[in-house]
């Protein structure tokens, strides 16, 4: 006989209505797989079943295992935090940035070397392309935005976060996405458009994990203790509520055939174009800027263990932010057939987008005043406030190439690639991997395995971005100069094979830093790792006082 | 129906037109908030929010 407990246990709303749910959903991705119109989408069918059949199997175990009572939301006074969904998040975006930084250095030397692509459909540039930027941005830089947003609202918010199925379903439905994104691209599923690859079926099933996540994090603002709303929770915020409104505005499609993968967008045209860049830049503004943002906002202050310099400033520059950079999506199509009015607006509101970046950067880097010293003591510290250096650098670039004139130049060249990867690796890699560093510890409760690796890492990957950038410069302006070249005659001075070959070197140097980065990455991995696995235990802070002396 | 044709006119001159204004209007409103001397002392509290250990 078990003992008698004093709560009888029953299962939870969530957890059989999900149960029910997943089984459904399992049984409708079996007919799917079976009846499927092409290979990539039965191939998907089935992972989907299998997938919806090991979450029914697993939120049983979850049930059978769990005692009667959920956790509690607090365990003497102190708010019993939600960490579990938080651990697996940083981990996936450790495994999804070494997946995406190789397939990128694939990639790069494919261009230099152009046989790598091996004259197989799967590994041409046109589908490794898609999925290195898919994996960096919403694999890598996503689990990243995810874990943190869920870490920092909880701390700041002092309440343990919203749902008890809900998060998990988040987490692991989000990493679900990725996969099926990531293989239709190996595929040739695609939507064709630039950061929103991803059919219908998978962009309907990131709109109810998005949905959710807004809810977790909704729901946990609500049931905060604190009266105030921290700033980074008003940049995590403005970063979910907007990518859903992108996500649904750049992606109503209708499919072919319910049991095939491809659809038609409903917009045509130059319509099209333009909410695509509107969708694309303010996926640039508001995921790989407002969500990293949130990050510095509390990651920097508290490895500095400094105030954040201007909370005023904050504010003004996160509303700054919120009601410009909507409008700066037309400067990826000036010279189009996108009405000039239009053009200039975007151009406008790019260069006005200037100042509040800039705010944002002063604030991160002003927080160290009166911890400059810690700079050269800690290089996880470093690596962050080096990260706000590149933000601050690559939102100056950014305007600059919004500009017409300097876009007739710029624009289809390199000189965008090298703009990109300023941001991308300089400012969202090096927040991140700052932020892994200091959440990786907090969660598991260790101490950091090695500082010096930390060290390396920081060296060789930002060795890896000034090779990578200064090359794409190089390359860009003088690819842009000789597409504009004439002769005395008014004829056109080179050939476009001839701008192919002049890049080669540049292209070589690119690979070469690319190949550094991933090198920093890899050390990180084996850093984070032993952590983990063997990191020391983190004593309690204020433990030793209490301690009798010996 | 007059009414409603009207009520409808002038909500598409509230969003077509006068948004600039309006946003305008909220920006120096937010603006204010931020400057407002009196909520310094929120402000600095917020500032260390990321700092307190519980």
């Amino acid at each position: 006989m078990t003992s008698p407990s004093s709560v009888s246990k029953s299962m939870t709303m969530g957890e059989a209505g999900l149960m029910s749910a997943f089984a459904v959903l399992a049984f409708v991705c079996f007919l799917g797989a079976a009846m499927g119109h092409d290979s990539a989408f039965s191939f998907h069918a089935a992972l989907a079943c299998s997938a919806s059949l090991s979450a029914v199997v697993m939120i049983g175990n979850r049930y059978l295992d769990r005692p009667a009572a959920l956790p509690a939301a607090e365990i003497g006074g102190r708010p019993n935090y939600y960490l579990g969904p938080i651990k697996f998040a940083s981990a996936m975006a450790m495994f999804w940035g070494i997946a995406g930084f190789t397939v990128g250095l694939i990639i790069a030397m494919q261009l230099a070397w152009p046989a790598l692509n091996f004259d197989l459909p799967w590994t041409t540039f046109g589908r490794l392309r898609p999925l290195h930027t898919s994996a960096v941005i919403f694999a890598f830089g996503g689990n990243v935005l995810i874990a943190s947003s869920f870490y920092v609202v909880q701390k700041t918010c002092r309440t343990r976060l919203a749902g008890d199925l809900a998060p998990w379903f988040v987490v692991v439905g989000y990493n679900f996405f990725i996969l099926i994104a990531g293989t239709g691209y190996l595929q040739g599923v695609t939507q064709s458009k630039e950061y929103a690859e991803p059919e219908w079926y998978a962009d309907l099933w990131l709109t109810i994990v998005w949905v959710t996540y807004l809810f977790v994090f909704l729901m946990t603002l609500v049931k905060r203790k604190e009266p105030h709303i921290f700033v980074a929770n008003w940049f995590y915020l403005a970063f979910i509520i907007t990518i859903a409104v992108l996500h649904l505005g750049n992606n109503p499609a209708l499919p072919v055939s319910f049991l095939g993968s491809k659809s038609y967008i409903v917009w045509g045209g130059v319509q099209d174009a333009m909410f695509q860049w509107w969708y694309g830049h303010n996926a640039v503004g508001f995921f790989l800027t407002a969500g990293f943002l949130a990050i510095m906002y509390y990651f920097i202050p508290k490895r500095a263990e400094r105030p954040v310099y201007s909370y005023r400033l904050s504010i003004i520059h996160f509303w700054a932010l919120i009601f410009l950079y909507i409008w700066a999506g037309p400067h990826h199509l000036h010279y189009t057939a996108l009405p000039d009015w239009a053009q200039t607006l975007g151009m406008t509101f790019s260069i006005m987008l200037w100042m509040p970046s800039w705010g944002g950067m002063i604030n991160g880097l002003m927080t160290l005043s009166g911890a400059w010293d810690k700079l050269r003591t800690d290089p996880v510290l470093r690596m962050m406030v080096v990260s706000v250096a590149f933000y601050g650098m690559s939102t100056f670039e950014g305007p600059m190439m919004a500009i017409k004139v300097v876009n007739s130049l710029s624009h289809y060249t390199d000189w965008t690639i090298g703009h990109v990867h300023s941001g991308a690796l300089g400012w969202v890699g090096f927040v991140s991997f700052g932020a892994l560093y200091c959440l990786i510890p907090w969660l598991w409760n260790r101490q950091l395995y090695s500082l010096k690796l930390v060290n390396w890492h920081f060296w060789i990957s930002t060795i890896g971005i000034v090779l990578y950038i200064s090359a794409m410069w190089v390359s860009g302006i003088l690819q842009g100069l000789m597409w504009r070249a004439y002769t005395s005659l008014g004829f056109l001075e080179y050939s476009f094979i001839e701008s192919v070959e002049a890049m080669h070197p540049f292209y070589i140097i690119r690979a070469a830093g690319g190949a550094l980065f991933l090198i920093g990455a890899l050390i990180m991995a084996v850093n984070l790792w032993m952590t983990v696995n063997a990191g020391k235990a983190n004593e309690t802070k204020g433990a030793g006082a209490v301690q009798p002396a010996e | 129906m007059k009414a409603i044709i009207q009520i409808e006119s002038l909500a598409s001159i509230l969003v077509s037109t006068l948004w600039t204004p309006i946003f305008v209007g909220i920006f120096i409103a937010i603006v204010a908030y931020a400057l407002w001397p009196r909520n310094k002392t929120l402000f600095d509290a917020a500032a260390r929010m990321p700092l307190r250990e519980d």
